[in-house]
């Protein structure tokens, strides 16, 4: 382990070390921005997941934000009276309805054969659009208009300030990247890295690939969930754009120019691009949106890793016996 | 009767944007997300040569040549570089929308403009008034699917081509040309393409947002007839274009587009490799 190879590991600290300062120095106008890209940044690490560990892309991921969003408006605004209106019930429910609606939709997908990569993007991208226009024609969730008047943060009635809402983001955001940095980094992980790269020989080594990658996609359904309900609180609505194509494909681009394969590299990612379109867009206008399409264009062609994945890659995990050889591991 | 030409005339345009993606996406296995604003090089070719006060023909031959070049700077800068990453190419086209879609904004302004129609009125046909421009579409669909089908299936160069994405190094090895076979057949299908959005201009509102509601539907129906398969396609675009005209006698479009596409979705789940499964034409 040479002192080269945890650059990354030292590089992560310090982000979440800046971001922990963040919340002490920087204006409450920035905090609140920053703790509605938490949530993002928390969707992008489920896609990370499912997309930079198990190669398995999916285009539709925004149905599980949206349908965590949604959950979440609907308890807390008291429209499903038998669940309560409590805000730990509308979390429940965030993580219940996308984690059964992932877990069906990897039933369906994964099961027999499967479909393959291809067949699996497009088949999701279509189930986001089916999910979009579906909300929108609901009049129970609002239609076109979404659900105005999602309660905030409280603890005991009170809403809480901008900074400590800033820091229970942050903490939330970190927790998810310890059990997500836990989980690629446990031998489950690196079977999902070796479907990645051959599905057919894992298979072959008689592991149950199907069963492998529908927990991983429930993993990332579950997240997308929470980081919905999350989005929601901060952003005090929600829309049927959560739910659809456009957000799907926008955390691909977030999380392809990060790094996709690097947990922190998809948590930045969905900080920054974000954060520059904000600040871009208005100098730039339709210019920005060319820009970010030529940089993404340009960062699936020139690298797996995007812009921050191979300064953030964490080094190997050690097991028993393998730090000698785990050099040969990387691809 | 006009039951049956509205879906035959839906059948048409969907047919004429899925051709080019049989090109690209069937045969060349990239899957190809800016497919819908290939469409708009065509149509916005038709804006601006009818803008400059050139005759709607000239436009519509212009716009293949047009989307034709496009579609080899793509191949070039891009495109070229990335055929051995299947996943990725759906990554590297999905920019490459963004920027096409930007790019038109930019240079159009993001409001619908509009084409004048260059065959106002309608004429009989079996006994039903129809709109002339419409039934130019239902024929030119027909006849291109044939064309194409008999240049990839029936001729020597078609024959190539098909060589080349089949075994790459084999083709090599061959004496044939591979880099200018991947340009010539991936240009071929943006041309198909911008010919598509051209000659629907007259009959629909050219936006930068046209070429969006087309792409699921054209990528069901390959997914539905089955990949590397003309015939295919058409049953696929058949399926899709029967099954929405016939559901929206009862349902609004967006319930129909519901339907249809979990329709699509479930077939596809149990006939992964298309319903024509075995065919190879």
């Amino acid at each position: 382990m040479t002192a080269v190879r945890r650059h990354g590991l030292f590089l992560t600290i310090a982000i979440w070390l800046v971001l922990l300062l963040a919340g002490l120095v920087v204006d409450e106008w920035v905090l609140a921005l920053l703790a509605t890209y938490f949530a993002y940044g928390i969707f992008a690490m489920g896609l990370s997941l499912i997309w930079g560990q198990a190669g398995v892309l999916s285009f539709g991921q925004a149905i599980f934000f949206g349908a965590g969003a949604y959950s979440f408006a609907l308890v807390t605004l008291g429209m499903l009276p038998w669940l309560g209106d409590s805000i730990a019930m509308g979390f429940l429910l965030a993580l219940a309805v996308p984690t059964l609606l992932s877990g069906l939709v990897a039933w369906v997908t994964f099961a027999g054969r499967g479909l393959s990569g291809a067949h699996f993007a497009i088949v999701t991208l279509c189930a986001a659009a089916v999910a979009e226009t579906a909300v929108t024609r609901a009049d129970f969730l609002g239609g076109y208009n979404g659900l105005f008047g999602v309660p905030p943060m409280m603890i005991g009635g009170e809403m809480l300030e901008v900074s400590a809402q800033y820091f229970i983001m942050l903490l939330v955001a970190l927790g998810v990247f310890a059990v997500l940095s836990l989980i690629i980094r446990s031998p489950y992980g690196t079977l999902l890295q070796a479907i990645r790269e051959d599905e057919n020989r894992v298979a072959h080594l008689g592991y149950d690939t199907r069963w492998l990658k529908s927990v991983a996609f429930i993993i990332a359904g579950a997240l997308s969930g929470l980081a919905g309900a999350l989005f929601a609180m901060q952003f005090g609505f929600v829309s049927p754009s959560l739910v659809g194509f456009a957000l799907s494909t926008q955390v691909l681009i977030w999380v392809a120019v990060g790094g996709r394969s690097v947990l922190m590299a998809a948590f930045l990612g969905a900080l920054i691009v974000p954060g520059a379109e904000n600040t871009l867009s208005n100098i730039l206008g339709d210019i920005w949106l060319l820009l970010i399409g030529a940089l993404f264009v340009l960062a699936v062609v020139a690298s797996r890793n995007g812009v921050l994945g191979a300064l953030l890659r964490l080094p190997d995990p050690e097991r028993f016996g393998r730090n000698a050889d785990s050099e040969t591991q990387k691809g | 009767m006009e039951f049956i030409l509205d879906t035959l005339n839906y059948f048409s345009v969907l047919m004429l944007v899925v051709l080019g993606l049989v090109v690209i996406f069937g045969l060349m296995n990239v899957i190809n997300m800016a497919h819908g604003e290939f469409l708009l090089i065509g149509a916005y070719t038709v804006v601006a040569a009818t803008g400059a006060g050139l005759n709607f023909w000239v436009g519509l031959l212009l716009a293949p040549l047009v989307a034709a070049l496009v579609g080899l700077i793509v191949e070039v800068l891009v495109v070229q570089r990335i055929y051995h990453r299947f996943l990725d190419t759906i990554l590297a086209t999905w920019g490459i929308s963004l920027v096409l879609k930007q790019s038109v904004i930019l240079i159009f302004g993001p409001t619908a403009q509009s084409v004048p129609n260059p065959l106002p009125g309608s004429m009989s046909v079996f006994g039903v008034d129809y709109p002339r421009m419409r039934v130019v579409i239902i024929v030119a669909a027909i006849s291109l699917s044939v064309a194409l089908y008999l240049a990839l299936f029936r001729s020597n160069i078609g024959l190539k081509l098909r060589t080349v994405i089949a075994n790459r190094d084999i083709a090599a090895a061959l004496g044939l040309n591979t880099r200018a076979m991947d340009r010539a057949s991936f240009s071929l299908g943006v041309a198909l393409a911008g010919f598509a959005g051209a000659i629907m201009a007259p009959v629909m509102s050219v936006d930068p947002q046209m070429g969006v509601g087309f792409l699921i539907p054209s990528f069901l129906a390959i997914l539905l007839g089955g990949v590397n398969s003309l015939i295919g396609a058409v049953v696929g675009v058949g399926a899709i274009s029967g099954a929405t005209n016939f559901i929206s006698v009862w349902l609004s479009q967006a319930d129909t587009q519901i339907i249809v596409f979990l329709l699509a979705m479930v077939v596809i789940r149990f006939f992964p490799e298309g319903i024509l499964k075995g065919r190879k034409k």
